[in-house]
């Protein structure tokens, strides 16, 4: 199959352009092979991260025709033929060069806001039979989260709020809330009841879309707000 | 090491609530303000003597300004939403927050203001 | 030394609030939410000034009404009906899932939003035309 990828270029102290390479790759070539084609066969100054080429690490995280997805898992045939793919390093987050961006804006949030609960073993597609941990309402699909950042790129708040937690960050905090074995639950409710927290959000879920592995930050942002509103109004009404 | 951004001071926050309910109140009082001021009387609007008529009825006062208090704090919740969207400091997301709150008193003070002047006009 | 490379900063470009470029209809409902609300709060305060007529008096009044009534006007409302709609109904949709309901129906929420724009603009633009004399 024939390609042409146009990637992103930025070597620090010049003006960021684009370059185009043409490429063959195999029908079964994933985008990320894609790209190496055009490092090894153009140019080897191209610089971008990859580790397990299959969906596990979360480093390789781009745009590709503006969309966030993991290359290393994207299929060149959902391009096609001939097609162009634009490449470009993930949004919101600092680029070093290149595509390979400064992502602790991951790994501090992550920090912030305390690791949730990783179980060793966790069904990935529950079925009828399987029963839910005590405090759990719904299966949560917080330990496919790669740390990818994917979701962070999408969000179109992250574009002008750096202090805004994220869609990964408020998805860990519910994680953390529904099974809390023990965490300091008033911290994290203080970080994510917040102006920067989670109301900062505007619903458009396209952290949903963009994450490659079903997290569905926006589902677990709207099941937080739930959490939140309800624990302010049960106690505004003189509850606990 | 948290970037220092991340580790400002956090508060509580009621206006998504706020927001969401007089958001759902306007469903209702905009939809009755829009019915009544525009299909009620024939020829759609409201003349002068009409509009005095309307507003010299105690209770539909009272709706009217019950009306104008939700669309103009939610209106301007809704500004401040998108200012806060930013990520400016905490010290200039307070002022914008006074300073949207006075506008909000002074716009509901004009709309009682001007409703009791064209009762008092039409007396 | 790489450890000496400063990354490019991150510049708040609010412009990206409306990028549509490989978006999904959630942001477009964001978008239309966004603007929807900027041209309702100008409408507020063009509106609440344009109430100050009935201070100056019958005629001022009488004559800012038979200007309303002309067709280019009816036509400004039929606009500001349609931004009242996407507002409200996707605003109805938001207080749903922001309370945690009905959030895996929400594209659902928003298709019957849009068909409810739409259905309710047409009746009010008749409405609006046929009323008004």
């Amino acid at each position: 199959m024939k390609l042409n990828v146009k990637i992103y270029r930025y070597k620090p102290g010049t003006e960021p352009h684009y370059d185009t390479f043409p490429v063959e790759v195999p029908e079964t070539a994933n985008v990320l092979d894609a790209l190496e084609r055009a490092w090894a066969d153009h140019d080897m100054s191209i610089m971008f991260r990859h580790a397990c080429h299959h969906a596990s690490c979360g480093s390789c995280g781009l745009l590709v025709n503006d969309q966030e997805k993991l290359p290393c898992v994207t299929p060149v045939t959902d391009y096609g033929e001939g097609a162009t793919l634009k490449i470009d390093p993930m949004r919101n987050m600092p680029v070093i060069t290149d595509l390979a961006v400064d992502a602790s804006v991951v790994y501090q949030r992550m920090e912030l806001i305390g690791m949730p609960i990783i179980r060793n073993a966790e069904t990935i597609r529950p079925d009828k039979r399987t029963i839910l941990p005590e405090g759990l309402e719904t299966f949560g699909r917080f330990e496919n989260c790669l740390e990818c950042g994917l979701c962070l790129s999408a969000c179109p708040v992250m574009a002008t709020d750096p202090q805004f937690l994220g869609p990964m960050t408020l998805a860990a905090a519910e994680r953390l809330l529904a099974e809390p074995r023990g965490a300091d639950v008033d911290r994290v409710y203080r970080l994510v009841d917040d102006e920067h927290g989670v109301w900062r959000c505007h619903s458009s879920f396209e952290c949903t879309e963009a994450c490659p592995y079903e997290v569905d930050p926006g589902a677990a942002i709207m099941r937080l707000k739930r959490k939140i509103g309800m624990r302010k109004l049960k106690r505004f009404f003189g509850g606990s | 090491m948290v970037e220092k951004q991340l580790t400002r001071e956090r508060a509580s926050s009621w206006s998504w609530i706020l927001q969401a309910f007089t958001g759902i109140m306007l469903v209702v009082l905009l939809g009755l303000h829009m019915v009544v001021q525009h299909f009620v009387v024939t020829g759609g609007l409201r003349n002068y003597q009409q509009v005095v008529q309307y507003i010299s009825n105690p209770f539909l006062f009272l709706l009217e300004i019950a009306f104008l208090i939700m669309v103009t704090w939610h209106a301007l919740l809704g500004v401040r939403a998108i200012i806060l969207d930013l990520g400016l400091n905490p010290a200039t997301e307070r002022k914008v927050t006074a300073f949207l709150s006075i506008v909000g008193v002074v716009v509901v003070a004009y709309g009682i203001w001007l409703s009791a002047t064209i009762v008092a006009q039409g007396a | 030394m790489a450890s000496d490379v400063q990354p490019k900063p991150v510049k708040r470009k609010p412009i990206e609030w409306f990028n549509l470029k490989g978006k999904r209809v959630g942001f477009w409902a964001y978008v239309g939410m966004r603007l929807s609300a900027i041209g309702l709060v100008l409408y507020l305060f063009l509106h609440l000034a344009v109430l100050s007529q009935l201070a100056v008096g019958p005629t001022a009044w009488d004559n800012f009404v038979a200007l309303a009534k002309s067709p280019i006007f009816l036509l400004l409302d039929v606009i500001l009906i349609i931004g009242i709609l996407v507002h409200g109904l996707n605003g109805i949709r938001l207080s749903l899932i922001g309370f945690g309901i009905g959030v895996p129906s929400h594209k659902l929420m928003l298709w019957l939003a849009v068909i409810l724009t739409i259905v309710f603009s047409i009746l009010s633009a008749l409405a609006i035309f046929s009323e008004t004399h």
